[in-house]
């Protein structure tokens, strides 16, 4: 990952970014993980959990996407996540599990007996 | 005739004895005379001797310690004003002070020239540590290895800022040129370089920015004023930085409730503040004192102002760094895609017209090139005219705006999809896969291996698919998970 704003990147150092932290409240997050803003009102908050918060109100995005967009490492983000998820301003959610492609023969059967009924 | 004889001889014993007489009394005078001129001598010589032991013991000194005011005006007894001795003690004095002068510059000029050597190795140094910590950030996941990086980070940090300071102080340039950033990022980046930075608030009422050229020497001046807050202050308190609009500026405000400053350090650092003089490194005191000199030194050369003498309303002190409306520009940070996207590509590519809703594949290699070009040999993104462009530009450029509005997705915008999709792909990629083998980027991935960083690029100053219609080209498949 290349840092998308090179001068700006720089400028501002995750452990301020965070206040220090490095775990994240919680242990929910994953690369994958959608996050979406709840719409809640939010109060003052940083530059960065304002900037994620109107990325996430235009639709779900996957942490690794927040990450990219805000120009911070994934960890870090993790922790801003984790903040926001803990003030209730947005919701997580794993990745719908593709599904497991179905037996042509089941698929059959049921074709079959609603043709039946009808 | 025995007679005559006797008075013949009593007459030349009487002229004799008048001739001793005269001759004993002329002696007398001359002696008095002599006597008085070895007393007026001696006096004299007394008084050279004075002098002479003054401009030795006192004179000459004071002039090695204080500089050539100690020795301006020269006070001689008033029975040697005038003479050549006199004016050779004004001749002595006056050589002596040019070459304690000349010499305390060489000495002044060499060692400067020495710490600026090597304090810019040492921020070289930093600057490259940093980065590699910042490489390390983005790939290691966890939070146990994430807090020690961070602590590194701050301690680097500090350490940068310290040899950049002094590099400064001896006349170099602040390095590091950085893109427009707003007034609180800039705060904050200067907080990411002091020790205490938890302890630091900052509150902002302005929405401008700092122009790229000022923003490092304003994030170092903010560093130590900062640096000096809570250093002087109780580690329990906090240090309130405010950003308020000013009259032609705008202004960030330090607030400590330390201790203060005593009237004298009040003056001497509205001396180094003010950035007029010349600050000699001997001058800083033993450890020396750099912040405020360094400070006004930045203040001078780039045109703000800096003053401490007012006193906070939590008792320590208020210290007022004013930035006037040159060093200001608006920062385009914040989506508001639309508004932001179109300025920067007018100003950036005025020509092309974009004949058609080009389709989205099509139009990402037209933005290669140029930005490809822009990369350091390293693949890190260098493009700085182009942000700089944006920033001058906008107002200017802006009634070009609608007439591209209307030939639907620009070449950016596409091209600002692919990259976020990009992306988010490859950090994805990269964070999931263990092995650090997935670093050496450059070569790995084949077909986009000059393409990602450019799309990057393009994508960070209009970011246009935060809201609205391009985010649903950014992320195709995540859209409609939720809802199911």
């Amino acid at each position: 990952m290349t840092a998308p704003r090179p001068g700006r990147r720089g400028l501002v150092r995750p452990y301020v970014i965070t206040e220090g932290r490095a775990h994240p409240t919680r242990d929910t997050f994953d690369l994958v993980t959608l996050v979406i803003a709840t719409g809640a009102e939010p109060g003052a908050l940083s530059p960065e959990k304002d900037r994620v918060l109107r990325l996430c109100r235009g639709g779900a995005l996957s942490v690794a996407e927040v990450a990219g967009h805000l120009g911070i490492p994934v960890s870090v983000t993790k922790v801003l996540l984790g903040d926001l998820a803990d003030d209730g301003l947005i919701l997580t959610r794993s990745p719908v599990p593709s599904a497991r492609p179905t037996e042509p023969r089941i698929l059959q059967e049921v074709l079959d007996g609603l043709r039946a009924r009808l | 005739m025995t007679r005559d004889t006797l008075q013949a001889w009593l007459w030349c014993l009487a002229a004799v004895a008048l001739v001793v007489v005269v001759l004993l009394v002329r002696e007398r005078l001359a002696v008095v005379r002599l006597r008085r001129r070895i007393t007026e001598l001696e006096g004299l010589a007394r008084d050279r001797d004075e002098a002479l032991r003054d401009l030795a013991e006192v004179r000459l000194p004071a002039l090695l310690d204080g500089g050539p005011a100690a020795a301006a005006n020269v006070p001689v007894p008033p029975s040697l004003v005038g003479s050549g001795y006199a004016l050779s003690l004004a001749a002595v004095i006056r050589s002596f002070t040019t070459s304690v002068e000349t010499t305390r510059a060489r000495a002044d000029r060499t060692a400067r020239n020495a710490l600026k050597a090597s304090m810019r190795a040492l921020q070289g140094l930093a600057n490259e540590q940093q980065l590699s910590i910042s490489a390390m950030q983005d790939r290691h996941d966890d939070p146990a290895v994430l807090q020690d990086l961070l602590e590194i980070d701050h301690t680097n940090a500090q350490f940068g800022r310290r040899a950049q300071a002094i590099a400064v102080l001896c006349g170099s340039w602040p390095g590091r040129q950085r893109a427009a950033s707003t007034l609180l990022d800039v705060v904050r980046g200067a907080t990411s370089r002091i020790r205490d930075y938890r302890r630091v608030e900052a509150h902002s009422q302005v929405g401008s920015g700092v122009i790229s050229r000022a923003v490092e020497p304003v994030v170092l001046a903010v560093a130590e004023l900062l640096d000096n807050a809570a250093r002087h202050s109780q580690p329990n308190t906090t240090v309130q930085v405010g950003i308020q609009p000013a009259h032609n500026g705008a202004a960030i405000v330090i607030d400590d409730a330390g201790v203060g400053l005593l009237d004298q350090e009040v003056r001497r650092a509205g001396e180094l503040l003010s950035g007029h003089r010349q600050v000699e490194i001997a001058d800083l005191g033993d450890p020396p004192q750099f912040g405020f000199a360094v400070i006004g030194a930045l203040a001078a050369r780039y045109g703000f102002r800096v003053s401490v003498d007012t006193q906070s309303p939590y008792g320590g002190v208020r210290a007022v760094l004013f930035l006037p409306g040159e060093l200001l520009t608006r920062v385009d940070e914040e989506p508001a895609p639309a508004q932001s996207a179109t300025p920067v590509r007018s100003a950036a590519r005025p020509a092309p017209a974009a004949p058609a809703p080009a389709p989205a594949a099509d139009a990402a290699p037209a933005v290669t090139p140029p930005t490809a070009l822009a990369t350091t040999a390293n693949g890190l993104p260098r493009r700085r005219r182009r942000q700089l462009g944006a920033h001058a530009a906008p107002v200017a450029a802006a009634p070009a705006a609608p007439a591209q509005e209307s030939a639907g997705r620009s070449p950016e915008q596409a091209a600002a999809m692919i990259g976020a999709f990009a992306r988010g792909t490859r950090s994805g990629r990269a964070a999931g896969e263990p092995a650090p083998a997935a670093r050496p980027e450059p070569a790995a991935p084949p077909a986009p291996a000059a393409e990602p960083p450019a799309d990057e690029e393009t994508l960070t100053v209009r970011r246009p698919p935060a809201a609205g219609t391009p985010s649903a080209g950014s992320r195709p498949d995540h859209e409609g998970n939720p809802a199911t």
